[in-house]
């Protein structure tokens, strides 16, 4: 954590509500990242982000220096972007999820299909929707480890701490995560663009 | 072949992550090249992870969006802000308890013990049983110049006891009999008494007839609390299940029907006069295992002295 983070911390716990602007500016991507990738709608992430700002507004002087601020932020973004997944599908709303679950099966049966075709192989925005794909098709606790560990670079300590879990448990499903997403991108590993 | 093949399977993710150590290295790669099926699936999670790394779309969004976020997030915080003076007081007192708790947090992690003494790591266990020693050593020494307490807390009528008269006995299997006082007030009602005995480990057994209708209730006491834990709330319903009388009359159906004595010390109904003492055995008897840790008192309670002080008005029975 460098000064001008630090100091904006400690400005924040005295009540100073300006230095959350510069803290929400430095990790706005990050959390809309997240939020985006997990509950794979960008309206629900875009409650999912704001909720996660307040937390961090309303609880910053329950952060203690013993984890950097970073991963406290991750840990607040990720179980609120969880919670609000499990809230949704407890209240069986209509959601992009069931839908993007339905195109995928769709994608992926088009996509075996022309598999075949060498100038669909050559499509790399194609094969981007492919891997999107499948990732998204994973469930959620895969899903969510696969996107701590493969995209953001957290370490299996890290996410341990950020899912309340063991690091045992993050290898798991990091293991099946990509043991599933194995078979489903198994028609596009040939592809000349990769 | 295949348990070793399975033994791989497990290192592989770690494996293709560079996370394993050397010696696990050397075999997972020198049994992919001697097994075809471990070495296809090697390299297709490294083709995996490379498309993940190379081909998977990180959603991002416009900057508009951003700065449309900030406004709404600052316009929430404002609209959550209290307004009215109370809660403005409140909030300002939450605010400064906070910063007093980050104040002391800072304080405490100033003059923290490491600052002072070092505490080696490899001396830890030392430490541990130079402490657990002490504690044995100081233990009997504090119990003898604190020792505890026998609190048998007692629970009082409201009414004013000013006669004494009518004996009600109650006995426990291998113990003495006791007797105990029913006291009648100036309005001539009876007041209630409790015999103060442990009987965690014993069965109730009345001698004696009743002078009259009444209930008996037994309560239970945590030893070492002055409240009863949650779980004496929890088992209230079972405990209900003591009101099982021989003879339902109305009486009795309401108040079994009521959710009585679940205050933070009295916990449950027993039974209704004396003459079913051997229902009341045979019940307790049944249920006491889930009474352990407390301290059983009974507690007569005649029908015309139907209120106990924790609040719950019998008479309406």
């Amino acid at each position: 954590m460098d000064r001008t983070e630090a100091l904006l911390i400690a400005d924040l716990c005295e009540g100073d509500e300006t230095a959350l602007a510069p803290l929400i500016e430095r990790y706005k991507r990050m959390v809309y990242r997240l939020a985006v990738q997990i509950t794979k709608n960008r309206a629900d992430a875009d409650d999912v982000m704001q909720e996660t700002f307040i937390k961090v507004y309303r609880s910053i002087h329950t952060f203690r220096k013993d984890a950097t601020f970073e991963t406290w932020l991750y840990r607040i973004a990720v179980n609120e972007a969880l919670n609000f997944v499990k809230r949704r599908d407890r209240r069986r709303e209509c959601t992009l999820e069931g839908a993007s679950e339905v195109d995928y099966e769709s994608t992926v049966r088009h996509s075996a299909q022309v598999a075949n075709d060498p100038h669909a192989q050559a499509e790399k925005s194609e094969l981007r929707q492919h891997v999107t794909a499948a990732v998204n098709s994973l469930p959620l606790k895969h899903r969510t480890v696969v996107i701590l560990h493969e995209f953001e670079g957290l370490t299996h300590a890290e996410i341990a701490s950020i899912l309340n879990c063991s690091e045992g448990t993050v290898r798991s499903r990091l293991h099946y995560a990509r043991k599933k997403l194995r078979i489903l991108l198994k028609p596009y590993m040939d592809a000349r663009t990769i | 072949m295949r348990s070793k093949c399975e033994k791989i399977e497990r290192l592989v993710s770690d494996y293709i992550d560079g996370r394993l150590s050397e010696k696990q290295t050397a075999d997972v790669t020198s049994h992919i090249y001697s097994c075809g099926s471990c070495k296809r699936e090697v390299a297709e999670l490294k083709k995996t992870k490379h498309l993940l790394k190379n081909f998977y779309i990180e959603p991002e969004a416009p900057d508009t969006y951003y700065a449309q976020f900030a406004t709404q997030l600052r316009q929430r915080i404002e609209e959550s802000a209290p307004t009215a003076p109370h809660q403005r007081i409140a909030a300002a007192l939450t605010r400064f308890g906070w910063q007093l708790r980050t104040q002391m947090y800072r304080y405490t992690d100033y003059f923290r013990l490491s600052r002072f003494i070092s505490i080696r790591q490899h001396a830890l266990p030392y430490y541990i049983l130079a402490l657990t020693m002490l504690m044995l050593i100081a233990t009997p020494f504090l119990l003898t110049q604190f020792p505890l307490e026998n609190r048998n807390e007692h629970v009082h009528s409201p009414s004013t006891a000013v006669h004494s008269g009518v004996t009600l006995a109650v006995e426990q299997e291998n113990a003495a009999s006791h007797s105990i006082n029913t006291r009648r007030n100036l309005n001539s009602e009876r007041t209630t008494e409790i015999l103060a005995v442990d009987s965690g480990s014993d069965i109730w057994k009345f001698t004696n007839d009743r002078v009259g209708d009444g209930y008996i209730f037994t309560t239970l006491e945590k030893k070492d609390s002055n409240t009863v834990p949650s779980v004496a709330l929890d088992i209230d319903s079972e405990l209900l299940t003591y009101a099982e009388f021989p003879t339902q009359d109305a009486t009795s159906e309401r108040l079994m029907g009521r959710d009585v004595l679940t205050d933070r010390r009295y916990a449950l109904l027993l039974l209704r006069g004396i003459n079913t003492s051997q229902h009341a055995r045979q019940q307790y008897q049944r249920k006491r295992s889930e009474f352990r840790g407390f301290s059983h008192k009974l507690l007569d309670v005649p029908l015309e002295m139907m209120s106990v002080e924790v609040g719950y008005d019998l008479i309406e029975l």
